[in-house]
C-alpha cells in the first residue's frame, strides 16, 4: 500500500515528526503525570478515612448515646458488621513537658477516648503505631544507623496497643506523631528526636472540659498520662491534632461515665441527698462499624439505621431504663466517606477540573499536531499533485496523512506515558531534589556552559554568520539564567504536608489513565491531522504542479 | 471508414481566472492523434500548450462550454472519481518538465509508484511482482539500473528524467505525455533524453510531446503549433 509506504518515508526521513511526537509525548506525560497523583491522593485519602474510623459511623455529639453496649450488641447481630466499638472525641489541651523550665508548650488536641481492642478491630490503628521495633533482621538493616526504633523494646508496641504504661498499668496516652514538635521528619520518612526529647519516655498533662446535659461548660479536668507511643496514620491534619486517651478515662473526665441519676424536682432526703431515680448509663459521641469484608459502606449504613431503630425502640419500651436514647432521627448514621465529605469533596471537585483542564490540553495536542501537520502538507502539496497525476486517489492521499497522525500519536502517547512513567516513580526524590539548595556543581557547569555558548556566538559573529551567532548567543543566555536560578535557588517545598494532608506524594502511575490518555492522544492526534488531510486530498494536482 | 484517433479533442477551451479577470487560454484547440504517432505540441511560453496536455490527461478540467476529449474513440473529459484516477493511472503516463520525483522515495520506488497506485488501497504490500520486474527492466533499459536504491536529490538532472520516464511507463499505458521533457536540461543530455524517447516511440509508443523549441519539436513525426489559444495545422 503505498500510503503506507508514504507516511513511513515521511515519518522517518524528516525532523518534523519527531516534534510532533514530542508535543504530543509532553502533552501525554503532563495528563499522566498530574491524574495519576491526583489519584492517588483520592486513594490515600479515602483508604486512610476507612482505617481511621470504619466504614460507618454513628454520630451524637457532646450529649453522647446512652446504652451504647446494647446498641454495640444490636449492631453485632447484623451479617453486615464486622465489628463495633464506641468511641468519645472531644477537644482538650495538651500541655507538653517541653522546653525546660516553666513555661512549657501547650497544644490544643482533637481527644479521642477509644476501646483499645475494638478500636482495633474496627479500624486496624495499631499498624498506625509509629515506634515499634524493627521486625527481623532485614527489616533492621533497612533503617538508618541512626533510627531510634533500632534499639526499641518491643513493649512499647504493646503499650501502644494497649493504652496501659507496662509495669505501672497507668492508662497511657498515644499521640500523632506531629502533635509534639520534637519530631523531625528525614528524607526518607523516618523520624529522629529532637534534643533527646523521645515522647514515650515523657507524660503530658490533658485538659478536658465537660458539657452538662444543658450545654454549659463545667469545671474542667485535668489528668496527667504517660505517653505510651506515638501514631502516624498519613493524613498530616490528624497526626498534628489527633490523641488517643482509654474510653473510661475519657468518659470520666468528661463526666459521661456511668453515675446514678437524681431527681432533682423531688424534696431531699432526710440526710440532704436528692433521691435517686435510677442508674444514669456511660455515654458516648460515636459508634464506629466496621463492615464484613464484600459489604459496601451504603449497605452497612442501612443496616446499623434499622438496627439502631430497634434499639432505640426496645429501650424506650424499657421501664428499667429512666435515659432513654436519642431518637433516630436526630441521630446521623452516615459512611465514613459522608462523614469526612467536607475533606473528600474539595479533592473530588478538584478532580473534575482537572479533568476539564485535560480536555484543553488535549485541544492544545490537537492543535499542535494540526498546526505541525499543516506546515507538512503545505510543503508536500508538489508530492501530492505528483501522487494525484499518477492516479492516486482522494482517500488515498488522505490515508497517508490520517495513518502519518495515527503513528504520530500512538508513538508520542508511549513515549509520554514513559516519560510519565519515569517521572511518577521518582516524584519523591524529584520533589525533595527541588526541596534542597542547587548543588554546587550544577551552577557552575551552567555558566561554564553560558560562557562557552558566548565564545561561539562571538566566533560566529568574527566570521559573519548570523544563524549560529544568533543560536549560540540564545543557549549562552539561556545558560547563564539557568546558572544564575540554580545559584538563587533556595529550596521550595511544593509538597506542603499541611495543605497536602499526606507527608508523600503519591508515586504509583495510575495505569487505566494512562491507557486512555494514550487513546486520547492517538484520537486527537488523527483529528488534528484530518483537517490538514483532507486540504491534501483536495489539492488541484495542475496548481500543485505548475510553479515550481 | 478509418480508425479512431487513439487521443482527440475537439474545440477545448480553457480560462484561467486571476481575481475577476478571466485570461483565455485555449479558445477552441482541436488536437488528433493516431496510434504509434509522435506528435510535438509546439508554441511560445505562456500559448497553453501545458494546459492543452493537462486536459489531454485529465489533470485538469476543460471551461463548461468546452468541447471534449476522446480517448480511443471514447470520450472521457467527463470522466469522475474513480474512472478518472484510473485513466491517469493506466492509460497515460506523463513526464513534467522539472522530473516531479518524491524526495523520499528511492529510485526503483519511484519508477514503481504508480504500480503500487495501481494495486489501491486495500491490496498489502507495494505492487507485485510482475510490475517489480517490468519496471527494473525499464531502469535496466535507461540505464539507471546502478542506481535503484537512489535519492533523487543523488541524481543528476538527466538521470531524475529518465528515472521520471521510467514512472511513466512502469504501467504500460497507450500513450505518454511529456511536458518539455528536455526543458531544464543541457543540450547534450536532452539530446539522449529525446533519443530515448525516439527508441521508445520506435518501439510503437504513441507520444504526444510539448516544447517550445522547433529543434526539439523535429524529432517528432508531426508537429502541430499553438497560436492563440489554437491549434494550425
Amino acid at each position: 500500500m503505498y500510503p503506507a509506504q508514504l507516511a513511513n518515508r515521511y515519518l522517518t526521513s524528516r525532523i518534523i515528526p519527531l516534534i510532533a511526537v514530542g508535543a504530543v509525548a509532553l502533552c501525554v506525560a503532563l495528563v499522566v503525570i498530574v491524574v495519576s497523583v491526583m489519584s492517588g491522593f483520592l486513594n490515600m485519602l479515602k483508604s486512610s478515612g476507612r482505617t481511621l474510623m470504619g466504614d460507618v459511623v454513628i454520630n451524637y455529639p457532646v450529649r453522647g448515646l446512652p446504652w451504647y453496649d446494647e446498641l454495640i450488641a444490636e449492631i453485632g447481630k447484623l451479617p453486615e458488621a464486622e465489628a463495633a466499638t464506641p468511641l468519645i472525641d472531644t477537644y482538650g489541651l495538651v500541655r507538653m513537658p517541653y522546653p525546660p523550665g516553666a513555661d512549657k508548650e501547650v497544644v490544643t488536641a482533637n481527644v479521642w477516648g477509644i476501646e483499645p481492642r475494638g478500636f482495633e478491630r474496627v479500624t486496624d490503628f495499631s499498624r498506625s503505631l509509629y515506634w515499634k521495633p524493627p521486625k527481623d533482621e532485614a527489616a533492621a538493616a533497612s533503617m538508618a544507623p541512626d533510627d531510634p526504633r533500632r534499639v526499641l523494646a518491643p513493649q512499647i508496641e504493646a503499650d501502644g496497643r494497649s493504652l496501659r504504661q507496662f509495669g505501672t498499668d497507668i492508662p497511657g496516652l498515644v499521640m500523632g506523631i506531629h502533635v509534639s514538635i520534637v519530631n523531625e521528619r528525614m528524607r526518607d520518612g523516618s523520624y529522629r528526636t529532637r534534643s533527646g526529647w523521645f515522647m514515650p519516655d515523657q507524660r503530658v498533662t490533658l485538659t478536658l472540659v465537660p458539657i452538662s446535659g444543658k450545654g454549659t461548660v463545667a469545671e474542667p479536668t485535668e489528668r496527667i498520662f504517660p505517653v505510651v507511643n506515638e501514631f502516624r496514620s498519613g493524613v498530616y491534619q490528624i497526626d498534628k491534632n489527633r490523641v488517643l486517651i482509654p474510653l473510661e478515662e475519657a468518659q470520666r473526665m468528661l463526666r459521661l461515665d456511668e453515675g446514678l441519676q437524681y431527681d432533682l424536682d423531688a424534696p431531699p432526703n432526710a440526710d440532704g441527698s436528692q433521691p435517686v431515680l435510677g442508674k444514669s448509663p456511660a455515654r458516648v459521641h460515636r459508634v464506629l462499624v466496621r463492615a464484613k469484608p464484600g459489604v459496601t459502606p451504603a449497605t452497612l449504613r442501612d443496616a446499623v439505621q434499622d438496627a439502631y431503630a430497634r434499639f432505640a425502640m426496645a429501650a424506650a419500651a424499657d421501664p428499667a431504663k429512666v435515659v432513654k436514647p436519642p431518637r433516630p432521627e436526630v441521630v446521623s448514621i452516615l459512611t465514613w466517606e459522608q462523614h469526612l465529605r467536607d475533606l473528600i469533596g474539595p479533592v473530588e471537585k478538584e478532580r473534575e477540573m482537572m479533568r476539564i483542564l485535560f480536555s484543553i490540553v488535549y485541544l492544545v495536542c490537537a492543535g499542535l499536531v494540526l498546526s505541525i501537520f499543516w506546515a507538512i502538507v503545505q510543503e508536500k502539496s508538489r508530492d501530492i499533485g505528483i501522487l494525484r497525476s499518477i492516479g492516486a486517489s482522494r482517500p488515498g492521499v488522505l490515508w497517508i496523512f490520517l495513518q502519518y497522525g495515527l503513528v504520530i500519536g500512538a508513538t508520542g502517547g508511549v513515549v509520554g506515558i514513559g516519560l510519565g512513567w519515569l517521572v511518577i516513580d521518582n516524584i519523591n526524590a524529584i520533589h525533595e531534589t527541588i526541596g534542597e539548595d542547587a548543588p554546587r556543581w550544577t551552577w557552575i557547569l551552567a555558566f561554564v556552559l553560558s560562557v562557552g555558548a558566548l565564545v561561539m556566538s562571538l566566533r560566529g559573529a568574527h566570521r559573519g554568520a548570523l544563524l549560529p551567532t544568533l543560536l549560540w548567543l540564545v543557549g549562552g543566555v539561556t545558560m547563564g539564567l539557568a546558572g544564575a536560578g540554580l545559584l538563587a535557588h533556595r529550596g521550595t517545598l511544593i509538597w506542603d504536608p499541611a495543605v497536602y494532608y499526606f507527608s508523600t506524594i503519591p508515586n504509583k502511575v495510575d495505569w487505566f489513565t494512562a491507557a486512555l490518555t494514550w487513546v486520547g492522544a492517538v484520537v486527537f492526534s488523527v483529528l488534528g491531522a484530518s483537517v490538514p488531510a483532507a486540504k491534501a486530498a483536495d489539492i488541484d494536482p495542475v496548481r500543485a504542479l505548475r510553479y515550481e | 471508414m478509418s480508425e479512431a484517433p487513439l487521443l482527440e479533442a475537439r474545440d477545448l477551451r480553457k480560462t484561467y481566472h486571476l481575481g475577476k479577470v478571466g485570461v483565455p487560454v485555449l479558445r477552441g484547440a482541436d488536437f488528433r492523434m493516431k496510434r504509434g504517432e509522435w506528435v510535438a505540441i509546439l508554441g511560445s511560453s505562456g500559448s497553453g500548450k501545458s494546459t492543452l496536455l493537462h486536459l489531454l490527461g485529465l489533470l485538469d478540467e476543460p471551461d463548461a462550454d468546452s468541447g471534449g476529449v476522446w480517448f480511443e474513440g471514447a470520450p472521457v473529459a467527463g470522466l469522475r472519481g474513480a474512472a478518472r484516477n484510473r485513466y491517469r493511472n493506466l492509460s497515460v503516463g506523463f513526464v513534467f518538465q522539472f522530473y516531479h520525483l518524491l524526495p523520499e522515495l528511492t529510485v526503483l520506488e519511484n519508477a514503481m509508484l504508480p504500480c503500487s497506485v495501481a494495486r489501491g488501497l486495500v491490496a498489502p504490500g507495494g505492487a507485485d511482482e510482475v510490475a517489480h520486474r517490468r519496471t527494473r527492466e525499464l531502469l535496466d533499459a535507461f540505464g539507471m539500473s546502478h542506481r535503484l536504491a537512489h535519492r533523487p536529490r543523488e541524481l543528476s538532472g538527466g538521470e531524475r528524467q529518465r528515472v521520471a520516464i521510467a514512472r511513466a511507463l512502469a504501467n504500460e499505458p497507450r500513450v505518454l505525455l511529456a511536458d518539455e521533457p528536455t526543458g531544464n536540461l543541457d543540450a547534450k543530455t536532452g539530446g539522449e533524453i529525446l533519443d530515448m524517447i525516439a527508441k521508445l516511440h520506435g518501439k510503437g509508443l504513441s507520444i504526444a510531446m510539448v516544447t517550445h523549441d522547433p529543434a526539439v519539436a523535429a524529432r517528432a513525426d508531426r508537429v502541430v503549433r499553438l497560436t492563440d489559444g489554437r491549434v494550425d495545422g
